[in-house]
């Protein structure tokens, strides 16, 4: 029996097939999963298309009132023959307070992932990380009166403190005391609010870096600090953004805290220091069914205003989530 | 082509250099263990290795899965310490150094004492070249000639050849064999004194496989070898010193053959050794 093996003939004498089409046959179990994570993915999109267009529609007649005036102006005067209302202030306000509260929660939330994840002896560890996912569940409610009780008293004289001495930079510069009820101080608990939930995400994320780079940093003789650098913090990236975004999420719409805090005036202001503010959320949870018909469609006109605002960041967080591996961009 | 090492951290200025008396780095060193022990979750499984690991040749630590023979090389580099839960008794000693003594430093012997492990672990996300630099950068050093450093690194880990006109591809990009060639690479760029190579070729193929044990050869009059593998012809080929770890049931692992290779393969005094070269079990 011989086996005759011919060459191939060359390359040039020869035609590339086409590539194939290839048809997925799924089975029925398989069909049904799919329809079923189909229905449910959509149906979560669809929620926010329709919320998003109740908003706008149930705000238009505000929006006919006021014209582009209402992204101008601040207040809340719906009633009576000549109303002004507009959403300026608390938008200014709102986004003032979720910068403090990020600039203030998200580098402890994360220092504390890290403590929990790469430096808590073992023994400790798992009833610190019990705590702080408890600490998450704290109604927000508590968060307000905590800080308005307890917070704010000891804050004033901080904030007195900046006040005097990086009076340079425009924020922390006051024109008129007092120093309480101020867009800082409710930044500052919404800040110490979101701690746990983001420090809690860190810590899973920082947790599933992989043990083999970790152990190849170390073994090349790199300190702990050295092997977080370049194997723990590119790695967690990702996450670490995804989780930052949620706190901003939740800096952005709390409101009761909030509420409780900013007295609510409408002056559109920079100095964070001193009494005075608004937030979208605040201003909706305090005039609810005070302003009348109006009134109601200028609340809800707001309420898509703040609906937008969370979409745009949320938007822009997920363009930043990318290369989350061992090394990226590390310059050590 | 040499490269010379410049200290750029005063660091070193503050705190003693730890092993004195050895002239410079890239001198191969000879490892001295003595009774050691060591335990996870206070189980006892490694019980009083005595071996010595002479200086540039290479060992083969062999012997069935589970008898400690990784634990034993991570003590080695004070890696066995990262493990949580774990513990460690006796000495070892890097020329005449005890690597355990009071003042010695963890980050500081694992310049000196290298290690490769089972499974390629380049920093995915950092260039070839990164990726062999990593070692010296993690020790603040900068070397005279970053570009001579890296061909030189490479070549002796067997990929120059492959990698020579994309060392700014990513190392994750290479395939299993070339990653733990950069593995080796980068362990040889600090210029360690030892180096741990645990099972370095149990996940590649058979052309990785031989460059890695022609490397092996290679460096060997630099630096001192102590290789784990599950491959007897592997250990024959490369090795000149033996040693045959055991752990029999419920017990802790032990040494119970330590020699030439030769001997060891040839004609070894404990039954057990015999079985187990012989391929008898294990
Ligand atoms: N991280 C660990 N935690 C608990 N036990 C371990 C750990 N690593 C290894 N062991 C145990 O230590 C013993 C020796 O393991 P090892 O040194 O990995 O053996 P070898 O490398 O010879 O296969 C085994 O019984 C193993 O179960
Ligand atoms: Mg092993």
């Amino acid at each position: 029996m011989t086996i005759d093996l011919k060459p191939s003939p060359a390359r040039a004498d020869r035609d590339v097939p086409a590539p194939l089409t290839l048809t997925r046959d799924y089975s029925t179990p398989d069909r049904i999963y799919r329809a079923g994570v189909r229905i449910s993915g959509g149906g979560v999109f669809l929620l926010l298309v329709v919320i998003g267009i109740f908003l706008a529609w149930s705000g238009y007649p505000a929006f006919q009132q006021a014209g582009w005036k209402f992204f101008t102006r601040s207040g809340f005067q719906t009633l009576g023959a000549h109303p002004t209302f507009g959403v300026l202030a608390s938008i200014v306000g709102t986004v003032e307070v979720a910068f403090v509260a990020m600039i203030v929660g998200a580098p402890v939330a994360i220092a504390t992932a890290l403590f929990l994840s790469e430096y808590a002896p073992l023994k400790t560890r798992r009833s610190l990380i019990a705590m702080i996912d408890l600490a998450a569940a704290i109604p927000s409610i508590i968060f307000g009166l905590w800080a308005v009780f307890e917070l704010q008293p000891n804050v004033v004289g901080f904030s007195t403190w900046l006040s005097h001495h990086l009076a340079f930079i425009p924020f922390f510069k006051v024109v008129s005391p007092p120093l309480n009820a101020s867009i800082f101080i409710a930044g500052l608990v919404v800040g110490i609010m979101i701690v746990p939930i983001v420090a809690s995400i860190c810590r899973e994320v920082f947790s599933l870096a992989p043990a083999g780079e970790r152990e190849a940093a170390l073994a090349l003789g790199a300190s702990r600090w050295q092997m977080i650098r370049t194997v723990v913090l590119p790695f967690g990236r990702g996450g670490m953004v995804g989780a930052v975004m949620l706190g901003l999420g939740r800096a952005l719409e709390e409101t009761i805290a909030v509420s409780i805090i900013l007295g609510g005036s409408f002056t559109v202001t920079a100095h964070i220091l001193q009494k005075g503010g608004s937030t979208i959320s605040q201003l909706i949870a305090v005039n609810f069914g005070s302003g009348g018909t109006l009134g109601l469609h200028d609340l809800l006109l707001c309420g898509f205003v703040l609906f937008l605002l969370t979409l745009v960041i949320n938007l822009a967080a997920s363009a930043i989530v990318n290369r989350s591996r061992s090394g990226a961009g590390v310059d050590l | 082509m040499t490269t010379t090492l410049s200290s750029t951290s005063p660091a070193d200025a503050d705190h003693p250099t730890p092993f004195t008396g050895t002239p410079e780095l890239g001198q191969p060193g000879q490892v001295d263990a003595h009774d050691v022990c060591a335990w996870f979750g206070g189980r006892l499984v490694l019980e009083t290795v005595d071996l010595v690991m002479e200086k540039s040749k290479v060992t083969a630590l062999i012997g069935p899965s589970g008898c400690g023979k990784s634990t034993f090389l991570r003590i080695i580099n004070r890696m066995h310490e990262v493990v949580p839960g774990a513990q460690l008794a006796g000495s070892v000693k890097l020329d005449g150094v005890d690597i355990y003594g009071p003042g010695q430093r963890a980050m500081e012997t694992r310049r000196h004492i290298g290690m490769v492990f089972q499974k390629p672990n380049p920093f995915p996300a950092m260039t070839i070249a990164e990726n062999v630099l990593a070692g010296l950068k993690f020790s603040r050093v900068s070397p005279a000639d970053k570009d001579d450093l890296i061909e030189e690194s490479l070549t002796k880990g067997g990929l120059w050849n492959e990698v020579k006109d994309r060392l700014g591809e990513l190392g994750g990009a290479l395939s299993g064999g070339q990653q733990q060639r950069l593995c080796i690479a980068r362990s040889l760029a600090v210029k360690p004194r030892v180096l741990l190579m645990d099972e370095p070729c149990s996940a590649l193929d058979p052309t990785s496989t031989l460059r890695i044990e022609q490397t092996i050869k290679e460096i060997a009059s630099e630096v001192t070898v102590v290789i784990v593998t599950h491959n007897m012809q592997q250990a024959q080929r490369v090795s000149d010193y033996c040693a045959f770890f055991l752990a029999e049931e419920n017990q802790p692992g032990r040494v119970i053959e330590a020699g030439k290779t030769g001997t060891i393969f040839g004609s070894p005094t404990d039954q057990r050794t015999f079985d187990y070269v012989n391929g008898q079990f294990g």
